[in-house]
């Protein structure tokens, strides 16, 4: 099991250090950590999860600048070790209000508090958020004045929470709401390879279905699909009974309280994408000319929002300057070129010219940057999955329903 | 007062948000040290004390060591804040191991906040003192746990079970069987958090108990979605081992598949498997996924000694673990139940949990539906980047063992540039695995796209991949082979490689794939030979050039059009000789005497005439390797033209045959293929650590050895007495004990004859009685229970009466758990007025104004006689034993225990001994005896004797006493013994008397009060009792005398008197107040010592006495000692003969 857990920045320095077995880690084990990510070539995105080192078993998570470090000395299931630190670094990201050194350090004692209630023995405790949120409350404007003002707060509570007796532990049985509603949102990304002649490799939709729910009481819904068939794969949360989907593809449950992820979806073999990019390279004699080509090619019926195209130059290329008729164009200093268009003008297609200088020596450029395509769409869900209804069980009245969708690009890659 | 705050927090800059960390922690953790802490840890206000520790985490935060602060903050532990609380647990917990003796001084805290009716602060307050790691608390956790085992709270319930691995970690053996216990009632639990958590400590505690699992299989099974996220993942580990061990593996599966019994013939076999659009299609199964199956097989099954062990000689076969017996069909009940409980937890957000359950279908479903399994993973793919490589991992290992598997689903592998380069790599062989005939043109397409990788590296994995596919699929070698060439056209055109790392690396690569696909048929290939050649003017990257003359030399001899241009390419190998590198000279070299020698015709002139102008050249060579080399070429050379001249000639000396033979080998030689690498490939379980490390981690354990579980017969009764005895910590340990003897009952037992009573009852099927079988029966038996010790004395003597007797004693000091615990919870109870004891005793020293402090009183020791088998049962033989303050010559551990025999019978007796229970065989042996017969049980629990000598015959009225040595392995368990005489058998047990595991020490009162004060705290534990034996004698002796101090020595002698006979230690001194008062006895103290015999550690006893002599005295004792464990038993003891009212 796990025996100890660091919070590491950036910059290599250690925030956090929390043992979590009476046999207590070194902290030179980050050390360790440090010289190995840097030999590596120091990109910590890149690192391996699961490193073995001589001493220990690392696992690691890196998000937004933070690496969430835990070791362990004996055998584990790899997966329940990464996966707690991305439970870990969801909550402390969602009480805290995003990840960063700054504000961890801020509120490294409730970082402190609530590991200690997510972990016990290195062996995860209690990861339910609405558990967690009653345990310790998240820190807030009003208590931190108060503790300025008073000098003294308490962000541990003194009860027990009653989720942790009930077999449905998302929810507290004594929820009061005021308002009386409950919002759907399908959240889709759209993963796509396209390949420079403009042939599809392969298209596919991540989807996930995010329910903001503020009901009182205990309420049963059953969320039902015009077309589930249409669904490839299916990830649920733990409040979906396994039974009515097996039988009906029904998703029924009771939903925790505020915000959180239903299920997720994929939906595979999609035909058609809704932007076209088009990169083009010619070669000639130690320089290459570049022209991308950005328009609609199938309109989604909704207005495309935020387009970003966003690509590296290889490695040898010297130097390149580039000009678009639409939006701006940077390029950042390691060889990352970000061109964002916004949305596209009705009257031109929006097209990006450059010249690469290659390297001497090289008449033709012989390898291609990959270009990843940014962009928005409110309103569809490209999928085609359609929610039929909604039914709200065990609530004196029937409370507002919205529901909405949005897809955006996931890993939208064009090949040049 | 700023409500501007919260709408504008975000969206100031980094530089201004100084202010706004107003109220945070920021200036804890940025400054920790600017204030004192120790006055603040001393404050009276929970605010400061919190202020305090905070920044003690802060600094805990940062690394530095904070621990001198301990012993304030573990004042702070009984305050009522919560947070204070919360923050003095995380700072105790962090430096526990580090400062143990502080550390014990929260126990009492811990202890009184376990009796809270919060349960958050019950479960903090277990949480904490589990985590204290110290020897000396274990029995005091194990108490504590096992009552929050039964608490009303799931979540205190939860966190007990957690605490059970935090005490397993602590080694104590005597601990074990109670942790045991305590897991399997987890385990039992209603509630499936509960049964989550007792899942995981079985892991640690208990992996190889999977009778306990038996029991309640199914409703484990049943309980599995119910559970959370990350007990699912312990939980379906549990029952995945059990349903092998239990069952043995399934027929159907693919780790059956490779079972060479069914297929020992051929290699080959077919397999039907649904493809998800095309119906049914029958698939060939490959011999290198033959290979890999048997591997896993093997690999799953055995651990990493066994493994290594088979390494020294590999040769040998696989040891008769294939056999038949061990396999189980799919449609087995307990199979189908695991498959179907786990196949909904494949939909779970938690992809280790997706990935457990995957690695159960993996190993029990059957082939046909192994393709459930295949989405769930694959879709895994999609989640956080950690979890995507791990599942590959585990993804790249199915696949070789089924590509079929995978082969429909090659998109999802697809490498997409925001992967890592490891995730390139592994997507790469996954896609090189699984390709095929269907799928290979969208591979190799895809191939194309990632040659133009900006990562060279990955180019070149690219390009050695496209020879694996061929090698798999020979039918689209063409393609694969115009493509290849076409890199070797592009790369060669690059000139300067300069700074362009890794792009050589292509190069090589391209045509390392090429010669790896053109030698699986090189006549077909004749043309790309051809091609490589003529490029040769073009690729100016040395080791390139070298790999192309060596696929010259190996291949002159092939086809026609080689043939013919090989005079061609000779010559121009002879001219660029010089102006080669290293590398290609080597090989150029080698290459023309290859041809040499391979040549016939009027082309060899030729050849020969290159051959000695290269060799001229390589004389003169600077480098000497060239030039060694090329002296040796012609050496060779030189001698044997006869031979290749006139071959078929007998013309041979047995020189030259050999010289013949060698160059053969040498230059014309076949590569040997390379096989067998795989069988030095280590397959662990799927999801796994040790399949990532490709090491046995720590504490891997590998699959159970199918059906080694033994066959429980009653297995559904049972299980449905188990939801019964959920809860209840007795009976459902009794039915764990039960139902793993009744597989013992059956066997028939050899001692049957013996014992008449339990061979009727055999067949009565209440479980008692199987147990009794079980325990007369069979040698195993000998060390179950205590509760079988009870009920089979009570059937052997046939008498109510002394089965009664029997049972009052031994619940009264067999139980070890009851009585510990009952000690404990008396100590836990005195424990808050101990210091008043202490205190009280101070003042009144200074009160009581003379006192006087003797060494020696006159005592008459009379040890106790005990009495071991009554005449009434022993047909007239009276039995006593008692025991003595005799040290024994043999061990330490031995105990000597003085036997009188007594013939109050008419007759003689004859041939009286006394021998331990289980040895019927030898008793000389009898310590040789246990270690067999007992090593599957637990041996530190079976006591041993030395035995006496047998007395030949004992006329009526006669008395004989002898001394018997003894070895108490646990200072409560009896020790169970049988009297022979006239050749009959007279079971009797042994009451062990802990009074004397202990032996005198002789020590003055400087060094026990010296010795006390290093024993307080977690080493001294107090009772109180009453002592009434004096009264009698005191109202006796009214008449004679009256004086005061008489009466008061009379106390102490019968107080000093009743303890030296009752335990084996040493008067110290005796503290006498000097008193006004007639009638009051108060601070009269007596003091005792000795050592433990076993480990020789002191323990000191204090009696202090209190009340009037003519009513019964108050009396506490107090025992110093740093085994835990022992000394509450022996102050138990001590209170208990104390208190009783002996008739003297």
């Amino acid at each position: 099991m796990l025996q100890c857990i660091f919070i590491i920045s950036n910059s290599g320095e250690v925030i956090l250090e929390k043992q979590l077995q009476g046999h207590r880690a070194d902290r030179s084990i980050c050390n360790w950590f440090w010289e190995y990510a840097m030999a590596q070539g120091g990109e910590l995105s890149q690192l391996l999860p699961v490193i073995a080192s001589p001493t220990h078993y690392l696992f690691q998570i890196f998000r937004e600048g933070i690496i969430f470090l835990a070791c362990t000395q004996v055998e584990m299931p790899p997966l329940m070790g990464t996966e707690f630190l991305c439970r870990v670094a969801d909550i402390i990201s969602d009480y805290l209000g995003g990840l960063n050194e700054d504000l961890i350090k801020d509120n490294f004692v409730i970082v402190y508090e609530l590991l200690d209630e997510m972990v016990d023995n290195g062996y995860p405790l209690i990861t339910e958020p609405n558990i967690l949120r009653e345990m310790i409350s998240p820190p807030n404007i009003v208590s931190k004045m108060l503790s300025v003002v008073t000098g003294r707060s308490s962000n541990v509570s003194t009860t027990l929470p009653v989720a942790t007796q009930s077999c449905a532990p998302w929810r507290k049985t004594d929820i009061k709401n005021s308002g009386n509603e409950v919002y759907v949102n399908l959240v889709e990304e759209i993963d796509a390879i396209v390949r420079s002649d403009g042939n599809l490799v392969k298209c596919e939709i991540y989807g996930e279905i995010q329910v903001d729910s503020n009901l009182s009481g205990y309420p049963d819904l059953t969320l039902s699909f015009a077309n589930p068939t249409i669904l490839n794969d299916v990830r649920f949360h733990p409040c979906i009974r396994f039974r009515p989907w097996e039988l009906y593809q029904l998703l029924s449950f009771v939903p925790p309280n505020g915000q959180f992820k239903l299920m997720s979806y994929r939906v595979k073999k999609l035909k058609s994408i809704p932007i076209y990019v088009k990169p083009q390279l010619i070669s000639s004699s130690g320089s290459c000319r570049m022209t991308v080509l950005v328009g609609t090619r199938n309109d989604p019926g909704k207005p495309i929002d935020s387009i970003t195209i966003e690509f590296h130059l290889p490695s040898c290329v010297t130097s390149a300057d580039f000009t678009s008729n639409h939006g701006t164009v940077n390029i950042l200093a390691d060889k990352r070129c970000s061109w964002s268009i916004g949305r596209i003008p009705k009257d031109k297609a929006p097209s990006l010219t450059g010249n690469l200088v290659l390297e001497s020596g090289l008449s033709s450029l012989h390898v291609c940057p990959v270009l990843q395509a940014k962009f928005k769409i409110m309103g569809v869900a490209l999928s085609g999955l359609q929610i039929d209804r909604l039914d709200v069980k065990n609530m004196p009245t029937q409370p507002y329903k919205g529901f909405r969708a949005l897809t955006r690009a996931g890993e939208y890659e064009v090949r040049s | 007062m700023f409500p501007q705050f919260g709408a504008t927090a975000e969206s100031l800059s980094k530089a201004s948000s100084l202010v706004f960390r107003i109220g945070t922690d920021a200036h804890l953790y940025d400054d920790p040290d600017d204030v004192s802490i120790a006055p603040l840890l001393d404050s009276s206000f929970d605010s400061e004390k919190a202020e305090a520790l905070k920044r003690l985490l802060a600094l805990i935060a940062q690394g530095e060591d904070v621990s001198n602060f301990f012993p304030q903050v573990v004042k702070n532990v009984a305050t009522p804040s919560s947070e204070v609380k919360k923050l003095v647990y995380l700072y105790i917990l962090h430096y526990a191991e580090k400062r143990p003796n502080e550390a014990l001084l929260s126990i009492n805290c811990f202890q009184k906040d376990l009796s809270d009716a919060n349960p958050l602060v019950r479960a903090w307050a277990l949480r904490a003192m589990s985590g204290i790691r110290l020897h000396a608390i274990g029995p005091i956790a194990l108490v504590a746990l096992s009552k929050c085992a039964k608490d009303p709270s799931s979540y205190v319930r939860k966190c007990a079970a957690n605490a059970l691995s935090k005490l397993n970690d602590l080694h104590q053996e005597e601990n074990a069987s109670s942790l045991e216990e305590l897991v399997s009632i987890l385990l039992n639990d209603h509630s499936p958090g509960v049964v989550g958590a007792a899942a995981a400590a079985f892991n640690s505690i208990c992996p190889n108990n999977l009778s306990l699992v038996g029991r309640i299989f199914r409703r484990l099974c049943e309980t599995v979605p119910d559970v959370d996220e990350w007990g699912q993942i312990a939980l379906i580990n549990i029952l995945l081992r059990y349903v092998i061990a239990r069952h043995g593996l399934v027929e159907e599966s693919i780790m059956a598949s490779s079972h060479p019994s069914e297929n020992s013939d051929s290699r080959r076999e077919l397999f039907s498997i649904p493809a998800p659009d095309r119906g049914s299609i029958l698939v060939e199964v490959e011999p290198s996924e033959h290979i890999m199956r048997e591997l896993m097989l093997r690999h799953y099954i055995e651990g990493p000694e066994q493994y290594s062990s088979r390494q020294i000689d590999a040769k040998e076969d696989d040891n008769g673990s294939n056999n038949n017996s061990y396999f189980t069909s799919i449609e087995n009940n307990d199979v189908k139940l695991l498959l179907q409980c786990t196949s909904p937890l494949l939909w779970s957000q938690n992809s280790a949990v997706v990935l457990a359950a995957a690695g159960v279908h993996w190993v029990l479903a059957s082939q046909m539906d192994m393709e459930n399994i295949v989405k769930p993973i694959l879709f895994v793919l999609r989640s956080s980047y950690a979890s995507r490589y791990v599942v590959l991992r585990n993804i790249q290992i199915f696949a070789k063992a089924m590509p079929s598997l995978f082969s429909a689903y090659h998109e999802d592998f697809f490498v997409s540039s925001s992967d890592s380069y490891q995730m390139k790599v592994l997507k790469l062989d996954i896609l090189s695995t699984i390709a095929a005939e269907s799928s290979i043109p969208f591979i190799l397409q895809e191939f194309q796209d990632y040659i133009k990788d900006p990562d060279r590296r990955f180019a070149v994995d690219v390009v050695a991949a496209i020879a694996l596919c061929v090698k798999n699929l020979p039918s689209v070698a063409k393609t694969c082979l115009e493509g290849l060439l076409a890199i070797v056209k592009q790369e060669s055109s690059i000139k300067h490689y300069g700074s362009l790392e890794g792009e050589a690396g292509v190069l090589i690569q391209a045509i390392m794939s090429i010669k790896t696909i053109i030698k699986q048929d090189p006549a077909n290939y004749e043309k790309v030979i051809v091609h490589l050649i003529r490029s040769l003017d073009n690729i100016k990257e040395p080791s390139a050039r070298a790999l192309i003359i060596w696929i010259v030399g190996e291949y002159s001899d092939v086809g026609h059009i080689i043939l013919k241009i090989i005079p061609v390419v000779v010559s121009y190998l002879g001219q660029c000789f010089s102006s080669e590198e290293l590398e290609a000279k080597h090989q150029i070299l080698n290459t023309v005497a290859k041809i040499v020698l391979s040549a016939q015709g009027e082309e060899h002139e030729l050849f020969r005439k290159v051959l000695f102008y290269i060799l001229d050249l390589a004389k003169v060579d600077l480098n000497y390797d060239i030039r060694d080399r090329g002296r040796m070429i012609e050496k060779l050379v030189t001698s044997q033209p006869k031979i290749s001249h006139q071959e078929g000639i007998l013309h041979v000396e047995p020189d030259s045959i050999l010289l013949d033979e060698l160059l053969k080998n040498m230059f014309c030689g076949k590569i040997q293929s390379v096989t067998g690498a795989i069988n030095h490939f280590r397959l662990y379980l799927p999801g796994s650590l040790s399949q990532i490390v490709l090491h046995a981690a720590p504490g891997y354990t590998p699959l159970p050895q199918p059906c080694s579980l033994p066959e429980m017969a009653l297995e559904n009764r049972m299980s449905q007495d188990g939801i019964e005895a959920a809860n209840s910590s007795d009976s459902s340990y009794e039915g764990s004990q039960s139902s793993y003897y009744d597989s013992e009952g059956s066997i028939p037992s050899p001692v049957d004859g013996e014992n008449p009573d339990s061979g009727s009852e055999s067949d009565v099927a209440d479980n008692d009685h199987y147990m009794l079988r079980g325990a007369n029966g069979s040698p195993d038996a000998t060390a179950i229970g205590q509760l079988i010790h009870l009920t089979d004395t009570s059937i052997h003597d046939g008498t109510a009466k002394q089965s009664t007797a029997e049972n009052n004693t031994s619940s009264a000091t067999d139980l070890t758990n009851l009585m510990s615990k009952s000690a404990l919870e008396s100590w836990l109870n005195e424990q808050p007025c101990l210091p008043s004891v202490n205190s009280s005793a101070d003042p009144s020293r200074e009160r009581s104004s003379a006192r006087i402090s003797i060494n020696e009183i006159e005592v008459s020791v009379k040890p106790k006689l005990n009495v071991l088998l009554e005449p009434a049962n022993g047909n007239g033989l009276r039995v006593g034993y008692s025991f003595t303050s005799e040290i024994s010559k043999i061990s330490p551990l031995l105990l000597c225990v003085e036997i009188v025999f007594e013939n109050l019978s008419p007759e003689p007796l004859k041939k009286i001994s006394l021998r331990d229970e289980g040895s019927t065989a030898n008793p000389e042996f009898a310590t040789q005896a246990f270690g067999i017969h007992d090593s599957a049980l637990e041996p530190s629990k079976v006591p041993t004797i030395v035995p006496m000598e047998e007395i030949d015959s004992l006329h009526p009225g006669d008395m004989a006493r002898s001394i018997l040595q003894v070895h108490f392995h646990h200072h409560l368990l009896p020790l169970k013994l049988a009297i022979y005489y006239n050749e009959k058998r007279h079971p009797v047990k042994l009451q062990p008397d802990i009074g004397y595991f202990t032996r005198p020490i002789a020590m003055d009162l400087n060094a026990f009060t010296k010795l006390e004060n290093h024993l307080r705290g977690m080493f001294e534990y107090s009772r109180r009792c009453t002592f009434a034996d004096h009264i009698n004698i005191v109202d006796q002796e009214k008449g004679q005398s009256s004086l005061n101090d008489d009466k008061i020595l009379l106390i102490c002698r019968k107080i000093a008197a009743k303890m030296l006979s009752s335990a084996s230690i040493h008067l110290v001194s005796v503290d006498m107040p000097i008193l006004l008062k007639f009638d009051e006895v108060s601070d009269l103290c007596l003091r005792f010592s000795s050592e433990i015999l076993s480990n020789s550690k002191p323990c000191l006893i204090t009696v202090t006495a209190e009340g009037k002599c003519s009513e019964a005295l108050d009396i506490s004792v107090k025992v110093n000692c740093e085994e835990t464990v022992f000394g509450l038993n022996l102050l138990n003891r001590i209170v208990a003969f104390l208190s009783s009212n002996s008739v003297s």
